[in-house]
């Protein structure tokens, strides 16, 4: 009988701790960061512009000029500005041309600073 | 009466050792939690420094990017006002000058619009072209946007 009882109880030992060998497993806890899409559209085409001619037109090279358009089968009207009006316009497209740039100076800031090449 | 005290002594002796038995295995099981807990804050930290890392590097950028920007609106002003001074350079009055030389001020006007209209190809994002990145001198440049047509070219102070 007290053979029994000391097996009885050795046998409960073992099962009490036998879940317990060999440790507890480790939980391995990680993230994955994915990365949201680029847009990646292109940049816009340039532009390539078509060149125009000015033709400058006095009281005294009027008839001149006229003339000239006619001749060369050109139909003889002209859409005039004065001089004044040419450096408001020069001024117009300078400032159209600073826009163009600063705009597209943005895009290409945006461009590097949002998808910038090296994490391809 | 001997047994009796056996028994009893047994049962207390395997309840106290089963007890351990539990009590132990709770300890195993709070040291795992508090291990993943450990893990999860030294993850944590490592993500925040991370962050703390590329919020640095991105400060850099944007302060790198407002000073390029500022930089290109001060030469936007400066272009404008060298236009203004082509105009109105020692009170020039540029009607009364196309009334006395008038082949001379066409010819000028034109080359401007072909310049300027390759200033607006430039801005729009065209390639340079080998001479505006090589010209260095006052008579190689694009008198219309140098800033812009010709990189390399130092104004004279």
């Amino acid at each position: 009988m007290y053979h029994i009882n000391k097996i009885f109880a050795l046998a409960i030992i073992i099962l009490l701790t036998g879940c317990s060998i060999g440790g507890e497993k480790k939980i391995k806890i990680f993230s994955v960061e994915k990365p949201r899409e680029k847009l990646d559209y292109p940049m816009p085409t340039a532009l390539q512009l078509e060149e125009l001619k000015w033709i400058i037109i006095t009281s005294e090279n009027a008839q001149e000029v006229f003339a000239k358009l006619e001749a060369a089968g050109i139909d003889p009207v002209l859409f005039g500005v004065t001089d004044k009006d040419y450096q408001v316009l020069s001024r117009n497209f300078a400032q159209i041309r600073q826009k163009l740039q600063e705009t597209n100076n943005l895009l290409k800031e945006y461009k590097k600073y949002y998808e910038p090449e090296d994490k391809e | 009466m001997f047994s009796s005290i056996k028994m009893i002594f047994a049962v207390l002796l395997i309840t106290s050792i089963a007890g351990a038995g539990m009590y132990v295995m709770k300890l195993r099981s709070d040291n795992a939690v508090l291990k993943a807990n450990q893990h999860k804050l030294e993850t944590a930290i490592t993500e925040q420094n991370k962050v703390l890392e590329k919020q640095k590097e991105d400060f850099t950028a944007i302060l790198e990017s407002n000073k390029k920007l500022n930089v290109l609106i001060n030469t936007f002003k400066k272009d404008l006002q060298d236009l203004d001074k082509r105009f109105t350079k020692k009170n020039r009055d540029i009607g009364k000058l196309a009334i006395d030389r008038t082949g001379a001020i066409e010819r000028i006007i034109n080359k401007g619009g072909v310049n300027a209209a390759r200033c607006i190809e430039l801005a729009s994002g065209a390639e340079h072209t080998d001479a505006e990145l090589k010209a260095t001198l006052k008579s190689e440049i694009n008198p219309e946007c140098p800033a812009l047509a010709n990189p390399n070219y130092v104004p004279y102070q």
